[in-house]
């Protein structure tokens, strides 16, 4: 009873993953923080901690490329604020309490994790880290 | 005191003489225009910046109109103004010069043959200022009529022609005013002067063109469609399709993707091998990774190499290159860029509206659209 439970919501599960991932894919703008940091947690399978998000965005790190040292290079530590690209383009503010309109692109989420992790830690983020660093930017 | 009996009787004769009028208001106005805008014009050609050429252009293409209406007033004008009454052969210029070195040349109301070649040199070389002046900005600015068919390549030489021009000009002028010193002293009449109240003294026996009748209005005419051609000439690259432009039509992939970053950098300001090289290291653009799928990279590298430098004909598509071997590969790398931004200060880069060098829209307004027009750049203390 309990096994078939079991095999049960991991099979309602997968579905809903199958086509949560399928209408993100078809609709970009069609997701939102909390529904992928619930999905990169299940991914990594772990706890999203804003805390841990806070140390890794705003940290000094030496995997990447010299010019990025931190997310914070670009995206400065006022994260209510505009950042800005070492180009000098303004880069909206990453707070989603000032910027409601962050973290809804799927396709742009996983655009910018890809570049940035590997500019500034040389290497591409865990689902894990991603579902911290969209925690901490959610809770600010 | 040097002055021979006879010269001295001659003076006086003309000075019991009743002053009439001779420099009509449109000469006048006429001459002490053209003194006006070719001294802002020579000032602001030879000595003053780049950022005064919008006023040298200005002041240059009045000059050019002032001839154009006293060519016009040369047809249409009154006895002193016409051109039959004054421009004369070789044959008539050189007996009158080898009177004058004789002493004994005859007196001329109006001008007389040295002054009348003078005139016609004068405005022969405003005029030929003036085309090679716009023939330039046809090369490099694809600005006036010019732009449809002087190719970039041709603008240095066109430069250095309006520059050997220019040069010839101020050693006109400087004879020019020698000569009416000259003259002035020989005839005992203040030339400046007549120029002025245009009035002159007549004396029995003196040379004078025969009377015509100014046609005012027929002159009025002609030059309002003379200047309606000019201004439709020179407004004409705006409408009509300029060879050499850079592409209008820009891909809003390659748009979107590029300026997520930066400025949208216009495909005409590199070769195409340069931007199939950034196009390869995405995933090392400038100390950042800036990677994207396969297809979308493809797509973008594809457009930029099909509008890339080799199809546009302006200045900003041939001074671009960048080799990487030698340590260029920035646009602010290039010798080209630091020599026109050498005088800019670190602190107008840093200044938060520009962000960086890489900017270039903070002051060039029309950086996105690949034109680098001169004129639109504002620099701002």
């Amino acid at each position: 009873m309990r096994k078939q439970m079991t095999m049960r919501s991991v099979l309602i599960g997968a579905v809903l993953l199958v086509a949560g991932s399928l209408a993100v894919w078809a609709a970009p703008g069609d997701t939102s923080a909390r529904q992928l940091i619930a999905e990169f947690s299940a991914q990594a399978g772990t706890q999203p901690s804003a805390a841990r998000g806070e140390a890794l965005f705003t940290g000094r790190h030496t995997g990447g490329k010299p010019e990025t040292p931190s997310c914070t290079t670009c995206h400065t530590t006022n994260l209510k604020g505009p950042g800005k690209t070492r180009a000098g383009k303004v880069i909206e503010p990453m707070a989603l309490s000032v910027n409601p309109t962050r973290f809804t692109d799927s396709a742009k989420v996983a655009k910018w994790f890809r570049r940035n992790c590997n500019s500034v830690l040389g290497r591409e983020c865990t689902a894990g880290e991603k579902a911290d660093i969209l925690a901490w930017l959610s809770s600010i | 005191m040097t002055d021979t009996p006879k010269q001295n009787a001659r003076q006086h004769a003309r000075a019991d003489r009743a002053e009439q009028p001779v420099w009509d208001g449109f000469v006048r106005l006429f001459h002490w225009s053209l003194v006006a805008s070719i001294t802002i014009a020579a000032f602001t050609g030879f000595l003053l910046g780049p950022s005064w050429i919008p006023v040298h252009i200005l002041s240059a293409s009045l000059a050019v109109i002032l001839v154009i209406g006293r060519i016009i007033w040369g047809f249409a004008g009154g006895r002193y103004a016409r051109f039959s009454g004054f421009v004369t052969g070789p044959v008539r210029l050189i007996r009158y010069t080898r009177d004058v070195l004789a002493h004994r040349e005859p007196h001329y109301v109006g001008h007389n043959p040295l002054g009348a070649a003078m005139v016609v040199a004068l405005m022969v070389l405003v005029l030929a200022l003036g085309l090679t002046g716009w023939a330039f900005l046809g090369a490099g600015a694809k600005l006036g009529p010019f732009a449809f068919f002087v190719p970039f390549a041709d603008g240095a030489a066109l430069l250095e022609w309006h520059e050997a021009l220019a040069l010839a000009l101020v050693a006109l002028v400087v004879l020019h005013v020698a000569g009416v010193v000259f003259t002035g002293k020989r005839e005992g009449e203040n030339l400046v002067r007549a120029m002025v109240t245009g009035e002159k003294k007549v004396a029995a026996g003196d040379i004078r063109p025969p009377e015509r009748t100014p046609r005012a209005r027929a002159a009025l005419i002609t030059l309002s469609v003379a200047l309606v051609a000019l201004g439709l000439s020179l407004a004409a690259p705006v409408v009509l399709p300029v060879p050499g432009a850079p592409v209008a039509q820009i891909d809003p992939v390659t748009r979107a993707e590029c300026t997520d970053c930066h400025m949208f950098y216009h495909p005409s300001l590199l070769p195409a091998e340069d931007w199939k090289q950034l196009m390869g290291t995405l995933d090392n653009h400038y100390g950042e990774d800036a990677s994207l799928d396969p297809e979308t990279t493809a797509h973008i590298r594809d457009w930029l190499m099909a509008h890339a430098a080799e199809t546009a004909d302006t200045r900003a598509s041939k001074v671009f290159d960048l080799d990487p071997a030698a340590g260029i590969t920035r646009l602010t790398d290039t010798p080209f860029w630091k020599s026109r931004h050498g005088g800019i200060p670190e602190s107008a880069f840093r200044n938060p509206e520009v962000g960086s060098r890489a900017n270039c829209a903070a002051c060039h307004d029309d950086a996105e659209s690949g034109w680098f027009n001169p004129f639109f750049a504002e620099v701002e203390g």
